[in-house]
């Protein structure tokens, strides 16, 4: 495991960044691996599902519920991949923390390993990996910490030993909930960048698209002397990233870091936009920022799931306004994919493909053996929810989930 | 104990009762209403000898001399009555009495007339009895009692005090409306329901199924759970208990009154229940330096209840002008301490729930033109005062031991001082006319208005302003009115034909904190709906019958689930009420000493409301799922002999969801409807002995023993459900972390009456299996606990 480790090390060194948004790299010959699909069976407040697994890379029409490795819980909806480990920020019970699935030789999937959070706070779990024994993570239950644990064996091993709310604490009568790493945790150039948050919102309101300010704070940590830095900010926006396993961040090839905010105040969105850390940077770069109003001409929406790749962004965002009442947010087939080319800002609609509900916990693009996958969701739609591959900006169906709404899919190693 | 030792125990708790058996046998009988239900607790007076009637109306007197004797009988809200028996010699004697509670004469002793509880038994539309009177020593909660009843199942979240929801046939939560004696229970919040009220302090339970009569004016949609309050029979009566239990559970209920010739009366009902509820539960912890958690067992350190009921009432009867006019005053006072979340995962240590209210309450009965128009008047103004607390700036471990968060409030995720007030009338109007023996026109209409307001420091506010939105006007008024036909064609045949009238409104204000709101954005929702149903029965004669009943109804939605809860639920102005369609067919019979009742149901949903979400952390009522199926539950009563009686009942139902639409949710047409027992039965076996100690003490034992069937939280494929008969063998196919497994609950106690009656002193040993129940996905209820009850009871009857 230690040759492994030093080899990655290495090998992301190498390559200029440290994690990334999407899928692990390929696990290696020595272990099998399986797909793993994830379905929503009905969109209510508790999200209850399946999770099933697949030998080979699934393909044509199939349900997921009635698949002999069938395994149901709840919360499902979106995990994170780690160098085929897959971690859930809530496990069957609807808890929130840092749980691992085991799944084993057979292909039966089960909970394995977890650290349990905070259960009354969004983000609380919210964590991200440095290398297979050290990662980072954020715990409700102390908001002004940032926790360290081993991804591996999946335990805490203590936190960052920096007294953040002395440094980055803010005296305002607005703010009645301050704290760091809520939404955002990353890693690049062996620098840790964990948002600031200055929330207005009380109980489970707290983070949640109710910032005080309009510039995005985020803190920028070195890893090697676990000092912090410094504090750089994301102009005139709000709610960056967001609460759950879709962490609305992607690295591209080149390790530029892209950063989704999803604007405010509230959550229908406007002046939301993508702004970028360049690879050898540690400040946001002035010079570049995609804004929601690029795409449409009117300000009332936002991005909800980027991915980089090549010099390319995927970014998804709601083609027509966001509305409470009636709610389109979740269950609107209204999200549609566009291609962005970094340099040119040439933006193009993805084709070959309808419109989608937005994608909440899960990612809406990702890259999977070196596929780039997208999740379309329309349960209005006979035939079309399932997984796309895109080719350019041409998209094409690979997979037909006939039950359920689609809420994940990655590739996993076996225990 | 284990499973080995309570069987032992079992078969020899039977083998000592059925050898007494065989010892004494001189005069025993039985004791029912007009329907065979058995009465229990009647005081059977022969010579110089006393006995009680047990649960199953059973009473038994030895050594009878030969010859002529003069046999009384006499129990709260029946009339003195007297009869001759001849004792031959050497010949065991053995007599069914049917008492009524208005002829005065037994013939042979047999006796047709009617109480009230013999009436509620014998409607068309049928209500499950279940009589309170006949455990009212017992250490048994009402929920229990209930739960043991055929197609009904009963679900508390946790311990004593805590919330009840009843389903019925698969109905629950709001489809199934409470009352406390034809009165809708919402004027009483938590002060009185289910979950508090001491058995003895009811004189039974009706527990509707399907159909509802017009006299429960709600808008239940496919069940409803009628608290009938005790009769006042002229004298003075007093029954007060103490019961004391695991878990420092006191409960104490004192009901008294007088009633003289004259008409006037007095009386007092009063109870107070106390528990800390801090039984061992097994929870995940984490392990404070990996962050790993474990199952362990703690005992719940946060989790009492208190509450305290008391009503005073003054009134007369009998009066040209009234049959009954009565003004009661009533006040509750509860608090209940929050120990953990929903799905106890979360401890807190600080959070706690408060409600009172006093209540004044006026009900006039009149009946004029030789008794063919009848009136009843209810009318109760109150002030509901809810309290919240969750402010502690701290959280606490399942051990109970604190950790300070300074500037974060509360543990709950839902800070709150709140101090809420709903204040609300209820009316309810009844109108019957009699045209004729065979035919009445009936007439009910009840009105509930309610006006909420309040604060919460804590709460959310109006955007851009320091406006409390607890403090926004908000406005709910409903009425229903019900008219209704009954007759008799024959003697065997009954009907009623009914139509009901919904109405609604509410206002109030759409205050999402998410968004830009202004505190003058009201809305108003105003709708109207019809429903109508209708009964048949035809009687062979009083044991055997078949009936049928059906209904078209409707659940208006209540106006948290229009308006939200002003905190994390959202409103819905576009929700639309929950329709059902439900047919009910059942018949009861007799087999020699085997009478069984065996009922069937189909019923069709639409528009179930359930809580979806909208936007974390904001949730909203809509309507979602639709419903179809059937059931059948099957009722067995058997006495073994005189001393030892068994009863049991199976339900069996098939409630699938149905109308998806769309092509992702198709695959759930069919699924059964989650979060529901499809299958739950109940055995009970009871053993009356006389004669302990002293010749007019008496002895009862019983065990009873539940079973629910594995059911799932959420929707498994059709696909994966068991195998076997009626999906009765093995388990679902799917690996799940959702599914609540088979459950066994095995209870038992004895009872003994002293002094004729006078004197009853209880005990119980609840859950003997200490096994893990649940009623809810991970909240666990109680193990193993032990209860005493004392019980004294007077009545002084004032001759007529």
């Amino acid at each position: 495991m230690k040759t492994r480790f030093i080899f990655q090390a290495l090998a992301f060194s190498l390559f200029g960044f440290t994690a990334c948004s999407d899928d692990a790299p390929n696990p290696g010959n020595e272990t099998e691996s399986v797909y793993l699909l994830q379905t929503m069976s009905e969109v209510t407040q508790l999200k209850p599902g399946f999770m099933s697994s697949y030998t080979e890379f699934p393909s044509g029409t199939f349900a997921n519920a009635t698949q002999p490795s069938a395994f149901q819980g709840q919360a499902n909806e979106g995990w994170r991949t780690r160098n085929g480990n897959v971690y859930k920020m809530f496990n069957a019970s609807f808890e929130r923390g840092i749980h691992k699935l085991n799944i084993s030789a057979q292909g039966s999937i089960s909970y394995g390993t977890s650290i349990l959070t905070g259960n009354t706070l969004n983000g609380s779990g919210n964590f991200v990996i440095e290398n297979d024994t050290k990662g980072y993570y954020w715990d409700g239950n102390e908001p002004w910490v940032i926790q360290t644990f081993n991804p591996e064996l999946v335990q805490k091993t203590g936190k960052i030993d920096v007294d953040f709310e002395t440094i980055l604490k803010r005296n305002d009568s607005r703010i009645t909930f301050q704290g760091i790493g809520q939404h955002f945790l990353a890693i690049k150039g062996g620098k840790l960048y964990a948002d600031v948050v200055y929330s207005s919102g009380t109980g489970m309101a707290r983070g949640m698209f109710n910032d005080v300010f309009n510039d995005v704070s985020i803190a920028v940590i070195d890893l090697a002397t676990q000092k912090y830095e410094k504090t750089i900010t994301i102009p005139n926006t709000q709610s960056i990233a967001f609460v759950n396993d879709n962490e609305m961040y992607s690295f591209d090839t080149n390790g530029d870091l892209y950063i989704l905010c999803q604007g405010g105040p509230g959550a229908l969105g406007g002046r939301s936009k993508i702004a970028r850390i360049k690879a050898a940077e540690t400040d946001i770069d002035t010079s570049w920022e995609l804004k929601y109003s690029d795409i449409y001409s009117v300000d009332t929406g936002k991005f909800t799931g980027l991915l980089a790749k090549n010099g390319k962004l995927i970014v998804f965002s709601n083609s027509v306004p966001l509305s409470l009442t009636p709610n389109n947010i979740n269950t609107g087939e209204i999200w549609k994919y566009h291609v962005v080319d970094i340099n040119s800002k040439l933006i193009t609609p993805v084709e070959g493909l309808e419109l989608s509900t937005n994608a909440g916990g899960a990612y809406a693009a990702f890259e999977i053996d070196g596929r780039i996958i997208l999740r379309v969701n329309a349960p209005s739609k006979a035939g079309v929810t399932g997984y796309y591959e895109l080719n350019g900006t041409q998209a094409k169906q690979i997979i037909h989930v006939s039950d359920g709404h689609v809420a994940g899919f990655t590739k996993a190693n076996v225990q | 104990m284990s499973t080995k030792s309570s069987f032992f125990l079992f078969i020899t708790f039977c083998w000592i009762c059925t050898s007494y058996a065989q010892q004494h046998s001189d005069i025993h009988g039985r004791v029912k209403n007009w329907q065979a239900n058995p009465l229990a607790g009647i005081t059977v007076i022969l010579g110089d000898q006393r006995a009680s009637t047990d649960s199953l109306g059973g009473f038994v007197f030895r050594d009878v001399a030969t010859g002529i004797q003069r046999l009384s009988l006499s129990g709260i809200g029946y009339r003195l009555r007297t009869e001759i028996v001849n004792k031959v010699a050497n010949k065991p004697l053995y007599i069914e009495i049917t008492l009524s509670a208005e002829d005065n004469q037994i013939a042979e002793v047999q006796v047709v007339g009617q109480s009230d509880t013999e009436r509620a038994g014998k409607q068309a539309i049928r209500a499950v009895v279940v009589d309170t009177r006949a455990v009212a020593e017992q250490p048994v909660t009402l929920a229990e009692l209930i739960n043991r009843s055929p197609g009904v199942r009963i679900r508390q979240s946790g311990g004593l005090g805590n919330a009840v929801d009843v389903s019925v046939n698969g109905f629950q939560g709001r489809a199934v409306r409470y009352f406390k004696d034809g009165i809708p229970l919402n004027y009483l919040a938590g002060g009185y329901g289910i979950h508090n009220i001491p058995v003895n302090s009811l004189e039974r339970v009706e527990v509707f199924k399907g159909v509802l009569p017009i006299s429960l004016g709600a808008d239940a949609l496919g069940g409803a759970v009628n608290l009938v309050t005790k009769n006042l029979p002229i004298g003075d009566q007093l029954d007060a208990s103490y019961e004391i239990a695991s878990f420092n559970t006191h409960r104490i209920a004192v009901n008294a009154s007088t009633r003289k010739k004259n008409g006037f009366y007095t009386g007092l009902e009063a109870f107070y229940n106390y528990s800390d509820n801090n039984y061992n539960a097994f929870v995940m912890v984490p392990d404070p330096s990996t962050g790993n958690p474990s199952e362990q067992s703690v005992e719940l350190f946060h989790n009492a209840y208190r509450g305290v009921y008391g009503e005073a009432f003054v009134g007369v009867k009998d009066k040209p002008w009234a049959k009954d006019l009565r003004f009661s005053l009533a006040y509750f006072d509860v608090e209940r301490q929050q120990q953990h979340s929903v799905l106890m995962t979360s401890p807190y240590g600080a959070a706690l729930a408060k409600q009172s209210s006093v209540i004044p309450t006026l009900r006039y009965v009149g009946s004029f033109f030789d008794d063919r128009l009848t009136i009843e008047q209810f009318v109760v103004a109150n002030t509901l005062k809810f309290n919240t607390v969750d402010t502690i700036q701290g959280r606490y471990d399942w051990f109970g031991n604190f950790t300070p968060t300074p500037g974060s409030v509360g543990e709950s995720g839902r800070p709150s001082l709140s101090d809420i007030r709903i204040q609300q009338i209820t009316s309810r109007t009844t109108a019957s006319w009699r045209w004729n023996a065979n035919n009445i026109l009936s007439a009910n209409y009840t009105m509930t208005s309610s006006k909420r307001t309040g604060e919460d420091p804590f709460g959310p506010r109006f955007a851009d302003s320091d406006v409390d939105v607890l403090s926004a006007r908000t406005r709910f008024d409903k009425q229903v009115l019900g008219l209704d036909w009954s007759g008799k064609v024959s003697d065997r045949w009954s009907y009623s034909l009914m139509g009901k009238w919904y109405h609604y409104r509410s206002l109030g204000t759409e205050a999402w904190a998410n968004r830009p709101i202004s505190e003058n954005e009201e809305s108003s929702v105003s709708k109207s709906y019809f429903g109508a149903g209708g009964s048949l029965k035809y009687e062979w004669d009083a044991d055997r019958n078949v009936r049928f009943s059906t209904e078209y109804a409707y659940r208006i939605p209540e106006i948290d689930e229009l308006f939200g809860d002003a905190v994390w639920t959202v409103p819905n102005f576009d929700l639309n009420p929950e329709r059902s369609l439900n047919f009910n067919l059942g018949t009861r019979n007799r087999f020699r000493n085997l009478s069984y009742e065996v009922n069937t149901f189909y019923r069709r949903t639409k528009g179930l409301i359930l809580l979806v979400p909208v936007l974390a952390p904001y949730a909203q009522f809509q309507n979602i799922n639709n419903v179809e199926g059937y059931g059948v539950e099957l009722d067995l009563a058997h006495p073994i002999n005189s001393f030892l009686d068994v009863r049991g009942n199976a339900t069996w139902q098939s409630l699938r969801l149905m109308g998806f639409d769309l092509p992702s949710d198709q695959w759930r047409n069919g699924t059964r409807l989650q979060n529901t027992p499809y299958f739950f039965a109940n055995v009970g076996l009871n053993a009356h002995i006389n004669g302990v100690g002293k010749p007019d003490n008496r002895l009862d034992v019983y065990l009873n023993y539940n079973f629910v069937r594995e059911f799932y939280l959420e929707t498994i494929p059709r696909q994966a459900e068991p195998g076997g008969f009626l999906g009765l063998s093995g388990s679902a196919s799917v690996a799940s972390d959702l599914i609540i497994p088979n459950q066994n609950l095995l209870s038992g106690g004895l009872s003994y009456r002293m002094k004729q009656d006078k004197y009853r002193i209880s005990m119980e040993v609840k859950n003997m299996l200490d096994a893990r129940l649940y009623d809810y996905f991970r909240v666990q209820r109680a193990g193993r606990s032990f209860h005493l009850k004392l019980t004294y009871q007077l009545f002084n009857a004032h001759e007529n």
